[in-house]
């Protein structure tokens, strides 16, 4: 009934961080879990054709056994929004239902909700001008 | 003569057109005043505590001693937004607890993620069966849109609430109090789980959950654990409320309902196309692969009976056909705005015969019915009645009584409460000691229009149309439900 597979698994879990220019910006995001194994992985995008696209800029893997904590570090000031997801059982995927449904648990900067799909990059889009730190429920 | 009457009567509109009589204003202001059957979709407000129902009627029967369990929607209008459609208010969890002749009521709203959003923004917003929800909706999982609000399935000291889309919702049976969503298996999460699983002698449980063109097939064992969960593919993308089970074999009706396009409401995706006629997969329960297909003229339906074979391997079953999704579409909407004509015509009580040599042919009994029921300790065998609510008529929505058909006489033994009433869905409650199909009460409530509550009927199944053996009243009124247990 509700597809919402897009969400970008396998940009989720493209780990590996684009060189940052020399900036000072930091973003700090403090991940509310539910469980507290396996890792929470984190993607960071700096525009709306990356957040669709599912190209982020930066990504992190954080383990989820105790703070859960992603810092981003020498940002360009500008606007960014973060896709996660809890790997709770540590396979290194996001885990669907037979439907493609994800059964781990997921979420988006701001907090912001999904509805029928990913939430919207304008729901999700933070402005960095200086160091920023959000807390994410993903449960 | 003709001609000259007609042209009176045309004058006579011109003139009524151009002058608004008192008797124009009344019928207009009639027209705007809610039905009174509108009290079937109406708003409770919050749960409602035990309370005493009265005996109205009649001597509580020896023996009756349980718990009725329905679910069914309860809230519907909020200021910021509305469901407008009968499948998409939030379950409420009705108990009807008899013991020592004494009757009780109780009800509880379903504690689901989309109430609780609805409620703290006072706006229904998410999208539904036939409601299309707005932006300001909060789903990323199907049961984000659950409204756990159709049928209900025992659990140990738990009743499931059933929707169809999603995970049943699990409540406690002693106090209906919200436990949360039923994950049978972590990788199963959010799975669709259907509002009408049936049982086979030993406790086995078997249910369906549709995703396009393809359904899981859940199979669990008496203690509710799951046993297995398989995918299976289906001939058509179709929507279907309900299949149906013989001890060995599942029958799935395929409605000529089918997908059309990718939108929301739900309903809004599928098209009627009855020149595709009806489907039926039969599926051997000891190998999912094992399948047979019959084909059948185009009806609609929501409802099953159970299903049964004989000796030769011959499928029967009854269902509440329809001849389109007019109701579905049009009708549900219009009983939640509770006022108008409601679209599309009652359902018949129809028996499908699937014979071994793969012909199919279904006869309508003529009588009016839905929510067919029967006998629980005869699910998927040999059985000759069913239980159905009646009195459906074009022009008026909802039922007026009860009837249990036998399809041995083709007789109905039927009892109309007439149009103060709006009869709700009967079960069947073995009586004690007797094992004979119909050495049962049916037990069912209804809404006395005329008082203003809610009433709590039992009925001697072999003789029904003598009416209530008994009758409880509560001194409230909860809206129409859909499906329930007994739970003895």
């Amino acid at each position: 009934m509700i597809r919402i597979a897009t969400l970008a698994a396998a940009a989720l879990l493209a780990l590996t961080a684009v060189p940052a220019q020399a900036e000072d910006a930091t973003v700090t995001l403090t991940f509310e879990t539910g469980a507290r194994t396996g890792k929470v992985m984190v993607a960071l995008f700096n525009s709306e054709a990356s957040y669709q696209s599912g190209q982020p800029v930066a990504a992190q893997a954080v383990d989820a056994s105790g703070a859960v904590v992603a810092v981003f570090g020498d940002l360009p000031a500008g606007d960014y929004a973060v896709k996660a997801f809890h790997d709770v059982n540590g396979d290194g995927q996001m885990n669907t239902n037979p439907f493609g449904i994800p059964s781990e648990p997921y979420a988006f900067s701001n907090n912001a909700p999904a509805n029928m799909g990913p939430a919207n990059w304008s729901r999700a889009r933070f402005t960095v001008s200086g160091d920023t730190a959000q807390t994410i429920s993903i449960r | 003569m003709l001609a000259s009457r007609r042209h009176f009567l045309m004058g006579a509109a011109a003139l009524s057109a151009a002058v608004v009589t008192p008797e124009t204003v009344r019928a207009m202001a009639a027209m705007q005043a809610s039905a009174d059957w509108a009290m079937a979709t109406a708003d409770l407000e919050g749960d409602i505590a035990p309370r005493a129902m009265r005996l109205a009627r009649g001597r509580a029967p020896a023996g009756l001693e349980g718990a009725l369990f329905r679910n069914g929607p309860a809230k519907f209008r909020r200021p910021g937004g509305s469901a407008t459609h009968w499948f998409d208010g939030d379950g409420l969890m009705r108990a009807f607890r008899v013991r020592d002749g004494q009757a009780t009521l109780e009800a509880r709203f379903a504690d689901t993620p989309k109430r609780r959003w609805e409620s703290e923004i006072d706006a229904v917003v998410t999208p539904g069966f036939g409601t299309p929800g707005d932006d300001r909706a909060r789903v990323g999982s199907p049961d984000d849109a659950n409204a756990a609000n159709t049928a209900i399935m025992m659990a140990g000291d738990e009743v499931w609430a059933l929707w169809e889309a999603g995970s049943p919702l699990a409540m406690n049976a002693s106090d209906l109090s919200t436990k949360g969503f039923v994950t049978l298996r972590d990788d199963l999460k959010g799975m669709p789980f259907q509002a009408h699983p049936r049982y086979d002698p030993d406790g086995t449980v078997w249910n369906i959950g549709l995703w396009g063109d393809r359904m899981v097939v859940w199979r669990l064992n008496a203690d509710r654990s799951l046993h297995t969960a398989e995918i299976v593919a289906l001939p058509r993308a179709c929507y279907m409320h309900d299949f149906t089970a013989t001890a060995r074999h599942l029958v799935i009706v395929m409605q000529p309902w089918v997908f059309d396009h990718d939108t929301m409401p739900f309903a809004a995706r599928f098209a009627w196309k009855p020149e595709l006629g009806t489907q039926v997969m039969v599926i051997d329960k000891a190998d999912l692969t094992r399948r047979r297909i019959f084909e059948l003229p185009a009806f609609s339906y929501f409802h099953l009976g159970d299903a049964w074979e004989d000796a030769s391997g011959t499928i029967r079953f009854d269902v509440a056909a329809g001849k389109d999704m007019t109701f579905a579409m049009e009708g549900a909407r219009v009983l939640v705005e509770g006022r108008g004509t409601v679209p599309g015509e009652p359902s018949q009580l129809s028996l499908v015969t699937l014979h071994i040599d793969g012909r199919a042919e279904m006869t309508s009994s003529g009588v009016t019915a839905e929510f067919p029921r029967s006998d629980p300790r005869r699910a998927g065998l040999a059985r000759r009645y069913t239980a159905h609510v009646a009195g459906e008529r074009g022009g008026r929505p909802l039922p007026t009584g009860l009837a249990v058909h036998d399809w041995e006489t083709g007789r109905s033994d039927g009892f109309d409460f007439g149009d103060g009433v709006i009869m709700e869905e009967a079960v069947w409650v073995p009586k004690p000691g007797r094992s004979g199909e119909i050495d049962a009460w049916l037990v069912a409530p209804a809404i006395n229009l005329r008082r203003g509550v809610t009433e709590l009927h039992a009925f001697d199944a072999a003789r029904v149309s003598d009416g209530p053996t008994a009758s409880w009243r509560a001194d409230i009124a909860l809206p129409a439900g859909f499906h329930g247990l007994w739970n003895g």
